[in-house]
């Protein structure tokens, strides 16, 4: 699938940061899919799914889940805790959690400081439409 | 002002990289010792630790070398990976060493194994001097480690930020302030 922020031809990437990673992934002919899988991680009473957690990327050729974070704390301490009840639910699922200063390195290795200065100006990482609204759930257990 | 008033920190001493590509060269002396390999590098960063590596090697090999364009270089032209210098001879049933110079996401050498697979090969082993795994994006299997380093961004031995540092001696971390970096939280 090749990367387009526009959506005009692909995804509509809820980041320019999502855009780059697909476009690098593109570059060295890595397969990917964008948020092509929806992980329930919290459950009310009544059984009804009230949050999910689904990540930005997949990779099928390795079987790896991507979750990109740029730069809001709150953002990053969201996906954190979603991320430790995703492993909590879906052991054999492998999820990657890229952060800013994960992408940023990228962005050096590949002197793109010019975009990385692009990103940084932009307002952090979109939130999914599926869980602005959800309740929280609580610390999953260590 | 010297290049290395950019090094905040010397990672791998000249002595510590000597030592270790000294006992590589021996393992793979060992494990091929009935073959012939050929090492594959991909230019230019493995460059230093080819040219050590070989003379550590008491083996009957050959070298060639690879060059393929790097993302952020390509960004005005290809859209995807080139081979900007091909193998020169052919590895159809040859025993393939690949010699990087540091792993870290895996992409390039990703591709590159895919690339080497198609040649049809009698086998293809992986040495690296550096090993970065928290960059990881793909599942690699490393034969030969010189060294597992910690999630910093190094130079020397070969080894560049934007074409510089690849003549340091030693393997240092560079001073963020060159890159306009942030130093990683430990």
């Amino acid at each position: 699938m090749a990367a387009d922020l526009t959506g005009a031809t692909g995804p509509r990437f809820a980041h320019a940061s999502e855009a780059e990673l697909a476009r690098i992934l593109d570059f060295y002919q890595v397969a990917w899919r964008y948020e092509p899988d929806v992980f329930p991680i919290s459950w009310n009473a009544s059984g009804a799914v009230v949050e999910c957690f689904a990540p930005d990327f997949y990779l099928p050729e390795i079987d790896l889940y991507l979750e990109l974070t740029t730069l809001k704390q709150s953002l990053v301490r969201k996906k954190n805790r979603k991320l430790r009840w995703m492993r909590l639910l879906y052991p054999e699922t492998r999820v990657k959690l890229l952060y800013a200063r994960d992408f940023r390195a990228l962005m050096v290795k590949y002197g793109r400081l010019d975009f990385l200065g692009e990103v940084l100006g932009a307002n952090g990482h979109g939130a999914s439409p599926r869980s602005a609204t959800a309740p929280q759930p609580s610390e999953p257990a260590a | 002002m010297t290049i290395h008033d950019d090094v905040q920190e010397v990672l791998l001493t000249e002595d510590q990289i000597r030592g270790r590509v000294a006992e590589l060269g021996v393992e793979l002396a060992h494990d091929y010792s009935d073959r012939q390999p050929v090492l594959v590098s991909v230019l230019k960063g493995s460059i230093v630790f080819l040219a050590d590596l070989i003379r550590a090697t008491e083996l009957p090999l050959s070298v060639d070398l690879m060059e393929l364009s790097s993302y952020g270089a390509a960004m005005e032209s290809s859209g995807q990976v080139r081979i900007l210098k091909d193998l020169s001879g052919s590895i159809e049933g040859r025993d393939l060493i690949v010699v990087e110079d540091i792993i870290d996401t895996g992409l390039t050498l990703n591709y590159l194994l895919r690339y080497l697979h198609e040649r049809t090969p009698a086998s293809v082993h992986i040495c690296c001097l550096l090993d970065k795994p928290a960059r990881r994006l793909t599942d690699i299997h490393i034969d030969y480690r010189g060294f597992t380093i910690p999630d910093r961004f190094v130079v020397g031995y070969g080894l560049d930020f934007d074409e510089h540092y690849r003549n340091l001696p030693y393997i240092g971390v560079l001073r963020p302030s060159v890159y306009g970096g942030a130093e990683p939280r430990t």
